[in-house]
């Protein structure tokens, strides 16, 4: 007898074939969508809110792209996941991975269809990826020890990174800067000090790196605009009268006079407020809040410098370079640890003044100012520069280096296949489909400078049989070239992060054998 | 609806696993072309007998202009490539203030010449690296060309202003908003930071009634507002002593909600005499210190000033302006040299700024009051505008804010270079000599970005009603012949040596539109796929 129904209305149930059949399209579609932003010639793409304001966006970033695409195939999520987490601990090769992670879907498509059970597969890819990363931990290059040498070697991962990027044609001046900025850290990865501003107005190549801070603020009127020896105090504070937050609370009085007694009783209040502030001995008071008239003048008064309004990344930021502590009460000021900072001055750029804060206690702060053509440009130049950032500072504490170009995922493929030969059983397919979807990198790479990427892959793979070789793609001059004269260097970080998140992503797509719609929960009709 | 749609999308472009490139042609010249469509919108605009658009807002308004900038800003496009074309003009506007139609028809040539090179199967990011090399190329032979000026040259620099307004509807007007603009600009030059101006030291006034001559620079302060006339207070004050206050003369009021209890006639009568004696109290904290002039900022939580308070403040022979700005008052403090003051505690004579005359005079229908002889004078200027109606008034701003910008460019790059589309011609065959010694598709794609460069003489001769062909093929025989400085001059309807004609511009604002127009060209070249999010 069967059964009638376990699942609610409008509940969807795939088995299955055609549930694998579904993921596998979903998480391939994806792949394919973001594929061709891949590599130095890689494209961009418009992403079009369909919220209010139509906002426009140009991106190359492949997590960006599919952070905000419309997903409802399940297997496809997982891809914009792994692209996520690939953003978020390494910084770069977002889009790799998910090309990767498609790639491998699609040959084991392949192999499910000449019916190789869905687990061989998934054994024979994770040999293969074990012994892909082998392979290249045989190859890194690692610099540490000679300092000239690794900046240099930064310098190329930054400029590899960036050449696929809007700031490409002005690399060597933003590698230069994203270098400069991570050295500064001196190890740690907190990219947080390294504050990034955006300027709209002249040209990516006006950009540059400042030490210190730079806050996006006026200073009041009538308080000096330049201070030597700073000490600041931040604080996040409501500087007008402070209320009773009580609901209804009122006072009665029976006159004017006594009216008038309750405003000045505020007044002092706020006098008081500021008469502790100043208490701590400093000259220059940031709040997150307003300041409003009255204090305002009595800071000016006491010649401080007094900057309301401050975001609140802003002041949070401006605590941690400054070294002070963000307070909220000032009734004991040798508990409130203050700011230092060796000069603020007001500075401009373009059209805007700024107030710059430099010579700061924590030396590894600095700015990074961005100018160029239109907000289209400067967000797009912010996210190429966080990657460059990203993975970076990934690189200086894990200093082991790639070639790029391609040559990474020719000598995983070599290795690869040579495993497959050695393999016996069915798993052995699976190894082969491992480095046929390792050398659909370098393909899409060719594909998308418009060259020729039958021909080119075939000629890597001859070069690469000669043991120690170089080859990579060189998209620039079309032709297949030593990556390392040519100065193309990847993070073993980022390659290795991708091996290992597209082989796994594509093991969870593959046990799939069945997809449970849930019944989307009602809501009220609110058109 | 719109959610409907297009969560149907991915899902259709599921089912199809190869690789369209069809779609990716499509999706570029669709761009193309709306960007190319944009700046045809403003071709007619550019040059000094550019016409002008009139626009007429969502809200009814009519907005009559030749700003490149101002017509891109109100045309309201959706098309993602048409909004960076927007985006582009206005990124000129706040790099150099002027040349912000140029620049949206340099894209729009660029673009059409792109169109070509891609149908011709060149690679779009071959196409982009050349476009980016012609730039830096570009930029070098405009630094080249360029003649230093400086500050003291007064002429030069009322020359390049006027260049800018001759393409206004004030164009007329030119010989006086010219040296107007320098005078504005140079005035407020801070001599130890003398490469920064900034704009928002000067102070433009508008007010409808007469005509633009009538446009002059204050050498003080002016305001739109009328003195409070409330009570028959003075409207006119010598030897003012000025007071910027930012509190209110009017009863109490707290911040906590308060009620004052009366349960007879008698304590009402006392409760309204003290309020009058608490607003007396201020007047005479006030009047004490020799104060004449108030200017009170406008508050949003009570009344600024109340009847009472202006029947005292009028027989203290006080006069009152009242509803400033807070954005306002500190460029009003930084003209006066004065402090505001937040309390009446704190009202104290070294506060407040002085000056000669205070005084309210009636401009057509309406008053203006003016402030001159300001002891101590912040660097700042104001300027009054005045027009006969609404559109011209706005638009000689337009044109008087063009101007200033021109001479903010001149003081922070200090190089003059000739108008009249000369240098866009003597690039034009620069690059063109260039591309010959290039290789490859770079030496194809630069030929095709100078030949782009010379829409701005075609255009400007086009616009002027000049046969554009015999101009631009003429202008280019010249520049063959050396004659790096011969453009067209639209008044004669010939081609003459542009510099002698004074028609000259900033280098900046050439250099910026340039490199601004390939920077976004080589944006949306780029692009190959619009992806509808959320």
């Amino acid at each position: 007898m069967p059964i009638d129904k376990i699942f609610k209305d409008d509940a969807s149930e795939e088995k299955g074939e055609r549930a694998r059949m579904a993921s596998f399209i979903g998480a391939m579609a994806v792949a394919d969508l973001v594929k061709s932003t891949l590599g130095p010639k890689g494209m961009d793409k418009i992403l079009q809110s369909t919220g209010r304001g139509h906002s426009v966006t140009v991106t190359n970033d492949g997590a960006t792209i599919l952070k905000s695409l419309h997903i409802d195939n399940p297997a496809a999520k997982v891809l914009v996941d792994i692209s996520k987490v690939q953003d978020d601990e390494v910084g770069d090769g977002t889009t790799s991975v998910v090309v990767l992670a498609g790639e491998l879907l699609r040959e084991a498509e392949k192999l499910v269809t000449s019916k190789i059970h869905p687990m061989t597969i998934i054994a024979g890819y994770r040999m293969a990826a074990e012994c892909a990363r082998e392979a290249l931990l045989k190859r890194v290059i690692d610099n540490k020890e000679n300092a000239e040498k690794f900046r240099s070697d930064l310098m190329k991962i930054a400029m590899t990174t960036l050449c696929s990027k809007i700031l490409s044609q002005d690399k060597e001046h933003f590698a230069e800067m994203a270098v400069d900025a991570v050295f500064r850290l001196k190890g740690s990865t907190n990219l947080e000090a390294i504050q990034i501003i955006k300027k709209p107005g002249g040209s990516l190549r006006d950009s540059f790196l400042d030490e210190g801070f730079i806050l996006d603020k006026k200073i009041g009127i009538g308080q000096p605009k330049r201070i030597e020896n700073a000490k600041i105090l931040v604080a996040n504070t409501a500087m007008d009268t402070d209320k009773v937050k009580i609901y209804g609370a009122r006072v009665r009085v029976d006159s004017m006079t006594k009216v008038a007694e309750i405003e000045g009783a505020e007044k002092e209040k706020m006098k008081d407020k500021v008469k502790k502030i100043l208490g701590h001995g400093i000259n220059c008071f940031v709040n997150r809040q307003l300041i409003y008239n009255f204090p305002e003048e009595l800071f000016a008064d006491a010649g401080v410098l007094a900057i309301e309004h401050a975001d609140f990344e802003g002041i949070e930021r401006l605590g941690l370079v400054t070294g002070g502590e963000i307070a909220s009460t000032f009734d004991n000021p040798e508990s409130v640890k203050l700011g230092h900072c060796k000069l603020i001055e007001e500075i401009m750029i373009g059209e805007d003044k700024l107030i710059h804060f430099s010579g700061v206690a924590m030396g590894q702060a600095c700015s990074i100012v961005l100018r160029g053509a239109s907000h289209h440009v400067l967000d797009e130049a912010e996210r190429s520069l966080h990657d460059a950032l990203c993975v970076l500072s990934q690189t200086v504490n894990d200093s082991r280096v790639l070639l790029g170009g391609g040559w990474p995922e020719m000598v995983m493929a070599k290795e690869v296949d040579e495993l497959a030969r050695k393999t016996a059983g069915k798993k052995s397919h699976a190894i082969e489909a491992f480095s046929r979807a390792l050398v659909a990198i370098p393909t899409t790479i060719a594909d998308n400078a418009g060259l020729d990427s039958a021909e080119l892959v075939a000629q890597l793979r001859a070069e690469h049989h000669n043991e120690g070789c170089n080859a990579g793609i060189d998209v620039i001059s079309g032709a297949v070239g030593d990556m390392e004269e040519r100065g193309i260097y990847e993070a073993f970080k980022v390659k290795q992060a991708v091996l290992l998140s597209a082989t796994e992503a594509a093991e969870m797509i593959l046990r799939v054998d069945e997809i449970i719609t849930c019944a989307p929960r009602r809501r009220e009709d609110r058109m | 609806m719109a959610a409907a749609s297009t969560a149907s999308r991915p899902r259709a472009s599921k089912a199809e696993s190869f690789v369209d490139n069809k779609r990716k042609e499509d999706i570029r010249s669709a761009n193309i072309n709306a960007g190319r469509a944009v700046a045809d919108a403003v071709r007619t605009s550019l040059g000094p007998k550019g016409m002008d658009k009139m626009i007429s807002t969502a809200s009814g308004e009519v907005i009559i202009t030749n700003d490149g900038a101002t017509i891109l800003n109100k045309m309201d496009v959706l098309q993602p490539a048409a909004k960076m074309m927007v985006e582009l003009s206005k990124s000129q506007d706040s790099a150099a203030g002027d040349g912000t139609t140029t620049v949206v028809v340099l894209a729009g040539a660029l673009l059409r010449v792109c169109q070509s090179l891609l149908a011709s199967g060149i690679h779009p990011t071959v196409i982009s690296d050349a476009l980016h090399k012609s730039c830096a190329k570009s930029v070098d032979i405009l630094t080249a060309m360029a003649v230093p000026v400086e500050l003291t040259d007064r002429d030069s620099l009322v020359k390049s202003a006027s260049t800018s307004l001759n393409s206004k509807v004030v164009s007329q007007y030119s010989t006086l908003l010219a040296p107007l603009a320098v005078d504005a600009v140079l005035s407020v030059i801070d001599p130890e930071k003398p490469e920064i101006v900034d704009l928002r030291d000067i102070k433009i006034v508008k007010k409808l009634g007469g005509t633009v001559d009538d446009t002059h620079t204050v050498n003080g302060l002016v305001f739109d507002k009328k003195v409070s006339h409330a009570a028959g207070g003075p409207t006119r004050m010598e030897n003012a002593k000025i007071a910027v206050i930012q509190f209110q003369i009017s009863p109490p009021k707290t911040d906590i909600e308060q009620s004052i209890v009366v349960s007879d006639y008698t304590q009402m009568d006392r409760i309204l005499k003290e309020e009058r004696n608490y607003i007396l109290g201020m007047i005479k904290k006030i009047k004490a210190t020799g104060c004449n002039v108030l200017l009170i900022q406008k508050s949003i939580l009570r009344d600024a000033v109340t009847d009472l308070s202006l029947h005292y403040l009028a027989k203290a022979k006080i006069m009152v302006i009242k509803d400033v700005e807070r954005d306002e008052i500190e460029f009003v403090t930084k003209t006066l040299n004065c402090l505001p003051i937040a309390n009446i505690e704190h009202f104290r004579a070294e506060k407040l700024g002085h000056a000669d005359l205070v005084e309210e005079a009636s401009l057509g229908d309406g008053k203006i009051l003016k402030i001159t002889g300001i002891k101590d004078m912040g660097r700042t200027t104001s300027v009054l505008v005045r027009g006969s109606n609404q559109l011209v008034l706005d638009e000689a701003e337009r044109s008087l804010h063009d101007a200033l910008c021109v001479v903010r460019c001149l003081v922070s790059k200090r190089f003059l270079i000739a108008g009249g589309g000369a240098p866009e011609i003597e690039l034009s065959r620069q690059l063109g000599a260039w591309a010959k010694v290039l290789h490859g598709m770079e030496g194809f794609c630069v030929k095709s970005f100078a030949e782009a460069l010379e829409v701005i003489p075609y255009t400007l001769a086009e616009n002027a009603g000049l046969n554009p062909i015999a101009i631009v093929t003429e202008l280019r025989n010249k520049h063959a012949q050396g004659e790096i400085n011969s453009g067209i001059n639209v008044r004669k309807g010939q081609i003459t040596n542009i510099l002698e004609e004074n028609v000259v511009q900033p280098l900046l604002v050439s250099t910026s539109a340039i490199t601004l127009a390939t920077e976004c060209v080589r944006m949306i070249l780029k692009i190959d796929d619009i992806v509808t999010v959320r």
